[in-house]
């Protein structure tokens, strides 16, 4: 392996890290302050793309308002989905809220299909050239990316630690119980939560879709790699799903890259067994009897 | 849990009689064509698989790898039909020891992990399963899978049953079911069943009052496990071809739903589970691409609506018509 290939794989083991961590970080949250199976996440990251996709190509609006919009979008999707379907669930067996979800995976990945048609659709970006560095090259669309992942986590990590929402959010993952005894408004948290992880996933939906191409039914693949993280860092812990990642984004970079897609996923899922062995309840996790 | 059951055992026997009579003479007397019987052989096959899950769950587990372990049971009478002849009736056998060996050994360190942990490591388990069987190639035939797994031929003196016939092979998976049923009903009735629930209940006051959860655990997952592989076995010589996109993660999760839809609590619950949603999911057919919309929306309504699943579909029934006097003791919802 020469030193060009080897910062190439580097580089975009990066890449696919930040944005794994952006989707993972968003059921994380949601897991945390539920405690619910949120098994959908990826559809919605699959319609934060389309949102996108539609709002370019056909309204014609700019790119980086597009995404803000789909955001915005899926943030009302997500909030509405907590009230009307996985409000009842909370406090449950975690099976309901999997049933359900599953349920929603049914509709929102077949009627993608019927809506959107099967075709494999392309983002415009906004972005063209890049820079070569040690026989590697950076185009500015994954140096973009890249930093705006590395924003919205940084963002989400200093919104959570001083504002008092998210303050209020991580006592409410701590423990729903006392923290609607101090006040808090667990109602409130829930659906803010819920939305907030999904909008992520959205925005994760946007800079993927840009980079590489859209499909209806790219949801699924999306919930595999975020579970798989977040699973793996721990459940609710935000630094355990920015390690687990990266490491996933390494093993599918690197393993793809030398070998090919299946041993990628066999290596990876192994990572997990491992890891899930050694540490019953992932690198940073907390414990959670369902 | 399930007090109620043993109020009146007798109606139940005569029930359980009534419905074997009615399974064994239907096909005859009514005349089942052949799409018909393959769709009691699809019931067939999942009542199987919910069942043997069920069992799992009965102690607090959920398994996303029982698609996988089905899937070696698949593969190992695949392989010994194809590369020795073997006929159904050992890589049954076959099938079921390997893939309850193969959950034994892994079932060691899964048990380590609890609850939501539990299902994703059982998942990676399956995951890592599928993608071995689609890597490599020369053994496992890769994404393309195994062809011309024949269904056997029995000969009894001058007599010949051949389970080509789809007729015949519905006896056959009647019966694996039918035993499956009884041997799973059995192990919840007896004692051991009565451990399960308390490591379900109450997984640290059952190891204080001296039960073994580790042991249980890792034992029941290897009976679940192997039962699963010889429904894979009598799958593959139905289906005469498997490929590993059979035994996904989408396999195990139907399972899943046909349980949560039918009920946790007896073992009416993931028969009737499986019955029903396989039978639905035949019937939406004709709406076309509608169907998996139609799907989604109904799981999502029995899980939002009926709670209890299906199973306790009767004692609702009773109490909206205010029959006080036959009711059962309520059944305690899954926590």
């Amino acid at each position: 392996m020469d030193i060009g290939l080897f910062t190439q794989t580097a580089l975009t083991a990066v890449t696919l890290g930040l944005m794994y961590a952006l989707i993972a970080i968003g059921l994380t949250l949601i897991f945390g302050v539920m405690r619910i199976v949120q098994y959908a996440h990826g559809e919605l990251y699959m319609l934060g793309a389309y949102a996108l996709y539609y709002a370019t190509t056909q309204l014609g609006i700019p790119y980086w308002f597009s995404v803000i919009l789909s955001a915005a979008a899926l943030f009302v999707v997500g909030a509405v989905l907590q009230v009307v379907l996985f409000r009842p669930l909370i406090g449950k067996n975690m099976l309901y809220s999997l049933a359900v979800s599953m349920g929603l995976i049914f509709i929102i990945s077949s009627g993608g299909l019927l809506m959107f048609g099967t075709v494999v659709r392309g983002i415009p970006s906004p972005f063209d050239g890049g820079i070569t560095m040690l026989g590697a090259l950076l185009t500015y669309e994954r140096l973009t990316i890249s930093l705006i992942s590395g924003a919205l986590i940084i963002g989400l990590w200093q919104f959570l630690a001083h504002t008092k929402m998210g303050m209020s959010l991580r006592a409410v993952s701590e423990d729903a119980e006392v923290a609607s005894l101090q006040g808090v408004n667990t109602k409130r948290t829930h659906w803010i939560a819920f939305g907030l992880g999904s909008a992520l996933a959205a925005i994760a939906g946007c800079l993927m879709g840009t980079l590489l191409s859209i499909v209806p039914t790219m949801g699924f693949g999306a919930t595999m790699k975020a579970f798989m993280i977040v699973i793996m860092g721990g459940l609710g812990s935000i630094p355990g799903a920015l390690i687990g990642a990266m490491i996933l984004g390494v093993i599918d970079s690197f393993g793809t890259t030398l070998l090919n897609a299946d041993i990628a996923y066999i290596i990876g899922f192994s990572v997990i067994f491992i890891t899930l062995v050694i540490r019953p309840t992932g690198l940073f996790g907390q414990r959670w009897d369902g | 849990m399930n007090e109620g059951k043993l109020a009146n055992r007798g109606s139940y026997f005569y029930a359980m009689v009534a419905a074997v009579l009615v399974l064994l003479a239907g096909p005859v007397v009514f005349g089942f064509d052949n799409y018909f019987l393959h769709i009691c052989i699809t019931i067939a096959f999942n009542v199987m698989l919910a069942v043997s899950m069920w069992l799992i769950w009965t102690l607090g587990l959920v398994s996303f790898a029982h698609a996988g372990f089905m899937g070696i049971g698949a593969y190992t009478a695949a392989l010994l039909f194809l590369n020795f002849g073997w006929p159904l009736w050992f890589t049954l056998i076959a099938a079921g020891i390997v893939s309850g060996i193969f959950a034994l050994v892994l079932a060691v360190p899964l048990m380590r992990t609890t609850a939501v942990y539990f299902f994703m490591a059982s998942w990676a388990v399956g995951e890592v399963i599928k993608r071995i069987f689609a890597h490599f190639r020369n053994t496992f035939g890769g994404w393309d899978g195994l062809f011309n797994i024949r269904p056997p031929v029995l000969h009894l003196g001058e007599y010949t049953l051949n389970f080509s016939s789809r007729l015949n092979y519905y006896y056959l998976a009647l019966a694996g079911c039918l035993l499956v049923v009884f041997f799973v009903n059995r192990i919840h009735s007896c004692r051991i069943g009565k451990t399960y629930w308390s490591i379900y209940d109450n997984e640290t006051l059952a190891q204080h009052v001296g039960i073994n959860t580790r042991g249980n655990k890792i034992a029941a997952f290897a009976i679940a496990c192997a039962i699963a592989g010889m429904t894979g076995a009598l799958y593959a010589h139905y289906h005469t071809y498997i490929n590993p996109k059979s035994f996904d993660i989408w396999q195990s999760e139907f399972v899943l739903i046909y349980m949560i839809v039918g009920g946790l609590n007896t073992i009416v619950g993931p028969i009737a589970g499986a019955i029903v949603l396989t039978v639905l999911d035949e019937l939406l057919r004709p709406t076309e691409y509608y169907r998996v919309i139609i799907f989604g929306v109904i799981v999502i309504l029995s899980v939002l609506l009926f709670p209890g699943g299906l199973e306790a579909l009767a004692s609702r029934v009773r109490k909206a018509f205010g029959r006080r006097r036959h009711e059962t003791p309520k059944e305690g919802e899954a926590k």
